[in-house]
């Protein structure tokens, strides 16, 4: 699950350096919008769906993959 | 007779003196008051000439104001275009965001976001008029800490990166 985190972020933001605690915003570059884009791309991905909620504080690559990782081991 | 001529002369003499006498208290009088009201005058002549130094002073004021309103105005505007540019960004992998098509998906999310841009935008337009920058706008320097509508007028230490 996390390869599959980061091939996303890699796609969407490019070959930058990434680790978990890289700022999706302050390292990457991206805005509120990318944060959705991001979450929207790895449901698809995953085939997983979460609560619009839970993503509007995530800020880091280790917070994505917190959230992302409750939903994919309760699938 | 030629006393009588004496007396005659005597009193034409007095009465031109006392004349004279008369005339020349009269001018001094008059010098007085003239003295008097040319010191007011004076007066309010300085006081004019300070009045207009002042205006003076609050024109150049103004129009310092106006360009720095003018400069913001500038800035603003071209803020406001490049975040219209961002709104539909192109990603690393050459996908085009379709907000409309978030905004379906995750209504919360972006009406969230949308809410705080609006404030942003409404704190923007302050700026611009005049409104003195928070602590929190001038120490900003990361891209999460910034206005994003308006960050070349409200974040002066961020360098977009």
């Amino acid at each position: 699950m996390r390869e599959q985190i980061l091939e996303v972020l890699k796609a969407h933001f490019g070959d930058k350096p990434i680790n978990d605690d890289t700022h999706l915003m302050d390292d990457l570059g991206g805005d509120e919008f990318d944060i959705v884009d991001v979450f929207m791309q790895l449901e698809e991905k995953l085939n997983i769906s979460i609560p619009e909620e839970e993503t509007f504080d995530v800020m880091t690559v280790s917070q994505l993959i917190e959230v992302v990782g409750k939903h994919v081991q309760s699938t | 007779m030629f006393s009588q001529l004496k007396l005659i002369l005597f009193f034409m003499l007095l009465s031109t003196a006392a004349g004279g006498l008369w005339y020349v208290q009269h001018l001094k009088a008059e010098n007085e008051i003239l003295t008097l009201n040319n010191a007011k005058l004076e007066g309010a002549v300085a006081e004019q000439q300070a009045l207009i130094e002042q205006q003076l002073r609050d024109i150049e004021t103004q129009k310092n104001i106006n360009k720095q309103i003018s400069e913001n105005n500038a800035k603003l505007n071209k803020d406001l275009s490049l975040a219209n540019e961002k709104f539909n960004k192109v990603n690393a992998s050459g996908e085009r965001r379709d907000i409309g098509a978030l905004a379906v998906a995750k209504p919360k999310s972006i009406e969230r976001i949308e809410g705080r841009r609006e404030q942003q935008r409404s704190r923007c337009f302050e700026i611009a008029q005049g409104s003195q920058l928070t602590e929190e706008e001038l120490n900003a320097t990361k891209k999460s800490q910034i206005n994003a509508e308006c960050p070349s007028i409200a974040n002066p230490n961020y360098v977009p990166y």
